[in-house]
């Protein structure tokens, strides 16, 4: 599919040959350069939201200790929980370029389970922090911001749980495993969300939770 | 890439990953002063968030001009966070 791209862009006399041969991409496909630059935009959204939270809190003189308030053994089990499930993704993908087909439903499918139990973990912390600690969206900064930030992290989580349950099911159906112009590709680009999303959760954690 | 010589590498990850987290977590009651935790804290949780992108992510084997790709935009948001610490810590000391 490169070739053909280049022939393309060679066609409509874009690019000089010479600046096409300055932007190797190797075998990275364009599938996965998409998801590279997707993921860029993304984290500019994150960061966004850690650099606000970041300007309020240093702006601001009564600013609860996060461990006055979240639970913060309990997250650090939900960190565990995500670094296990990129552990997981990695395995799935591992298996699926080894046209492994039970191995990768197995990994998969796993990786799905870390998924769902991070985000009934994140469900159950969020109800005992409004209906016993009285946190909430328009009760001080800190509470807006932590629900702001973990929420938006949770979605992306929900996202990344739909979309690995779409793989799996296409990969249950052989997609990526069977046949010979079966290719492991679209795991691989999956795979780089998910480790995005378990990424962006490593440094919520330390900048909500623990400082 | 594929095959066990990774497998390895990615079991030898998720210890790294787990020690540097139990670390991370006890630095937080370590009662270490304020400006020392918050250092520690960041730089470990950059050092984890560098061993996913690497390793995980499989940044490490890309080409140079992917690795560009995503390198140089991420300096932004660090430049942003570097002036915005320089800039509390400058405001505490003067008020």
């Amino acid at each position: 599919m490169s070739h053909a791209a280049t022939h393309d862009a060679s066609a409509l006399g874009a690019a000089h040959p010479q600046t096409q041969e300055g932007f190797d991409f190797g075998t990275a496909t364009s599938g996965k350069l998409g998801m590279w630059i997707f993921l860029l935009t993304d984290s500019m959204s994150f960061g966004g939201l850690l650099l606000a939270y970041g300007i309020l809190r240093s702006g601001s003189h009564n600013w609860p200790d996060p461990s006055t308030r979240l639970g913060i053994p309990f997250t650090a089990g939900m960190t565990f929980l995500l670094i296990c499930s990129s552990v997981t993704m990695v395995m799935a993908l591992a298996a699926a370029q080894e046209k492994n087909k039970k191995q990768l439903l197995f990994w998969l499918g796993l990786t799905i389970l870390g998924g769902l139990l991070f985000l009934s973990g994140q469900a159950k912390e969020w109800t005992e922090l409004i209906t016993v600690k009285g946190m909430g969206l328009s009760v001080d900064q800190m509470s807006a911001t932590f629900f702001l930030i973990t929420g938006f992290h949770g979605l992306h989580v929900f996202t990344g749980v739909t979309y690995l349950s779409v793989i799996w099911i296409q990969s249950a159906k052989g997609k990526y495993t069977d046949g010979p112009k079966a290719s492991a590709n679209n795991i691989e680009v999956a795979g780089l969300f998910w480790h995005f999303v378990d990424l962006v959760w490593i440094l919520v954690f330390t900048f909500i939770y623990l400082i | 890439m594929s095959g066990a010589h990774s497998k390895k590498q990615y079991l030898v990850m998720f210890v790294v990953l787990t020690v540097l987290t139990a670390i991370e977590v006890g630095v937080k009651y370590l009662g270490l002063p304020r400006g020392i935790m918050i250092g520690a804290l960041i730089s470990l949780a950059l050092g984890k968030a560098a061993l996913v992108a690497l390793f995980f992510m499989h940044l490490k084997n890309e080409t140079r001009s992917l690795k560009m790709v995503v390198g140089l935009p991420m300096c932004f948001p660090a430049l942003y966070a570097v002036v915005l610490i320089i800039e509390s810590i400058a405001r505490s000391a003067f008020t």
